[in-house]
């Protein structure tokens, strides 16, 4: 009976890699990234690497407070929307300043200024919902689907205010002076890197803010107190809280940052493409918990890393990138992502199933 | 006193100073009274078993005596002074640690982090808490095996531990952390027979340092092997406190089911 009290050499492996949240979206991204090199002309060209790589920057700034946020055990169906109001905040703010009563009370095209606005108006949104969970208890996934429509409401009303009210195109703001050096800095051209192909890439200054957010998120959860404060919210609250963790505290923060990350993302998109409309964001937040899900990360949370959502998204991206290069349908590109998804949880509780 | 005594046995802990003096506890939620008057007292270097059948409110009495709930009156005196348990930070300020049933630890895990849970070590850079993981993780372990617990790696996730292994690192957690009181809540019910034993043996490594132990439980049987002394509680009210040989075991569950009246 000695073969049956051995556990196989599947079940070994099994359990080894089931401490790495990340090796089932890990072997995903390599195992696409090589069909689409092998398959797909045009797919390891420097535009279209660069391209994958911007898009995949700026959609992950606010995927990192998802993914920390679900690693504490909540959700945040709002980002879009907070990255919307964060947008009009800075966009209204650069092209009109501030004004209100019919009076100019500050001048357009403050940049510095009306960054720090996009971003603190975000926190706040953020902060709006860490206090209405944890203050009533209700879970998460309903209070953020509640702002999610509520902060898409205010995106819209800012449009149509006072604030901007020159703008002759109704709820569409777009910067029409000359770009700041700021835009630059958030996320012009890495002309060095676009130049080294023909046609040159698409690099943006978002991919440089993304990975060092990533690097500041793994050293954050690994390494500090918060991290190791944020999965055990996440692990088992009750136990966290009998252990004197300030839970409530963490989640309230988490949600604050995953704020500040959205009108981050919302600013830097703002700043290379200068316009913005209602629909911004729109099914993003959606695209986030894929990503977080797809890394590995559990929806009860407690367990999965940033670098494993970070790939999460990259990954995603990738694939809408290389489905549009193989001439493939994009409406097709949604149900891929949803088999990808499917596929990743399935291996992924599987890998975890001990 | 009740009937149920069988003979006079000498007090050891009768001079023992009184660490833990709750006087007359009530806890009401809603129209429900949990707890009825309820007085308990634990000695310095005893072993005090706190039972009663499922919903009797010994639970209840610890969490007063933790923090988690607040008594609707009484009075709570520790170590000679009144004072108030608002939370279960301020339990652990007085000293009283305490190991749920389920809550003691979280799987996910590793031991180390569980074993300096809200309470790491940490250098300050800034406002960021840099957490010590190498000085932690070799205090964890040295910590543990001083009372005779080995683990392989201290980086060792708790989810792969066995039920035994996880209540024994929680023990040993609270053991190195609670200076003046242990609480343990049922810490046997989920566990075989050769676990519980091994749990029993660090009860008396516990009592053995001088630490008295609350050990909740309604298995008669485990109480025998380890406490000092019993309170048996029953419908919110305490049925008494008897001494080791005070009583056969049939006698505490009669008088935990209330099969044999005061």
């Amino acid at each position: 009976m000695a073969a049956i009290s051995q556990p196989s050499t599947l079940s070994k492996v099994r359990a080894r890699l089931s401490d790495y949240s990340e090796v089932v979206v890990l072997i995903s991204f390599v195992t696409l990234f090589l069909v689409f090199a092998f398959t797909t002309s045009n797919f390891l060209s420097l535009i279209s690497i660069t391209n994958i790589l911007t898009i995949a920057s700026i959609k992950g700034i606010f995927v990192l407070g998802v993914a920390m946020l679900m690693i504490s055990g909540e959700f945040d169906l709002s980002v879009g929307s907070t990255l919307a109001v964060g947008a009009y905040v800075f966009g209204i703010l650069m092209e009109h300043g501030l004004v209100w009563g019919g009076t100019q009370l500050l001048p357009a095209g403050l940049g510095g200024f009306a960054m720090l606005s996009a971003l603190l108006v975000a926190s706040l949104l953020g902060l709006v919902n860490g206090l209405i969970v944890t203050r009533s208890g209700i879970p998460s996934f309903i209070a953020t689907l509640g702002t999610m429509l509520a902060f898409r409401g205010i995106a819209r009303a800012m449009g149509n205010s006072e604030l901007a009210k020159s703008n002759s195109n109704a709820d569409v703001i777009r910067f029409t002076g000359e770009a700041p050096p700021l835009f630059g800095w958030l996320n012009g051209n890495i002309e060095w890197l676009n130049q080294m192909g023909t046609p040159a890439g698409g690099a943006r200054m978002a991919i440089v803010w993304f990975f060092a957010l990533v690097i500041i998120f793994v050293i954050v959860m690994r390494f500090t107190r918060y991290g190791s404060w944020v999965y055990a919210t996440g692990g088992s609250r009750d136990a966290a809280k009998a252990q004197g963790v300030r839970t409530q505290r963490i989640i309230i923060w988490n949600f604050v940052i995953t704020g500040l990350l959205a009108g981050l993302a919302g600013v830097i998109q703002f700043a290379s493409r200068p316009a913005i409309d209602p629909a911004r964001g729109e099914g993003w937040e959606l695209i986030a918990v894929a990503a977080c899900v797809i890394g590995g990360i559990w929806l009860e949370g407690g367990f999965g890393t940033i670098i494993g959502a970070a790939i999460g998204m990259l990954l995603l991206q990738m694939v809408e990138q290389g489905l549009i290069l193989a001439g493939v349908d994009i409406q097709l590109f949604q149900a891929t992502v949803g088999l990808i998804l499917i596929t990743a949880v399935i291996s992924n509780t599987w890998l975890s199933r001990t | 006193m009740t009937e149920a005594v069988l003979e006079k046995v000498q007090d050891p802990f009768a001079d023992a100073p009184v660490v833990v003096d709750m006087k007359n506890i009530t806890k009401r939620f809603g129209t429900v009274e949990a707890l009825r008057g309820v007085d308990f007292q634990v000695r310095a270097g005893e072993v005090r078993a706190l039972m009663g059948d499922n919903g009797a409110g010994k639970s209840t009495l610890i969490k007063v005596l933790t923090g988690v709930h607040t008594p609707t009156s009484g009075q709570i005196i520790f170590d000679g002074e009144e004072v108030q348990v608002n939370s279960p930070a301020d339990a652990r300020e007085l000293g009283i640690e305490t190991c749920y049933q389920d809550l003691a630890l979280i799987p996910l895990m590793s031991i180390w982090r569980n074993f300096f849970l809200g309470r790491e070590m940490v250098t300050n850079v800034g406002p960021v808490k840099w957490l010590q993981r190498r000085k932690m993780a070799e205090q964890c372990r040295d910590s543990l095996k001083d009372i005779g617990i080995h683990i392989r790696s201290a980086e060792e996730k708790v989810g792969k531990m066995s039920g035994g292994e996880r209540q024994s690192i929680a023990i040993g957690r609270a053991i190195h952390f609670g200076a003046k009181l242990l609480i343990l809540d049922e810490p046997t019910s989920a566990l075989s027979v050769k676990e519980t034993n091994k749990v029993l043996d660090y009860i008396r490594a516990a009592r053995d340092r001088g630490l008295p132990v609350i050990f909740i439980t309604h298995n008669v049987n485990h109480i025998y092997q380890v406490s000092d002394s019993y309170t048996i509680i029953r419908q919110g009210q305490s049925v008494g406190t008897y001494l080791k040989g005070e009583l056969t075991q049939q006698d505490i569950a009669d008088l935990i089911t209330g099969a044999r009246e005061k």
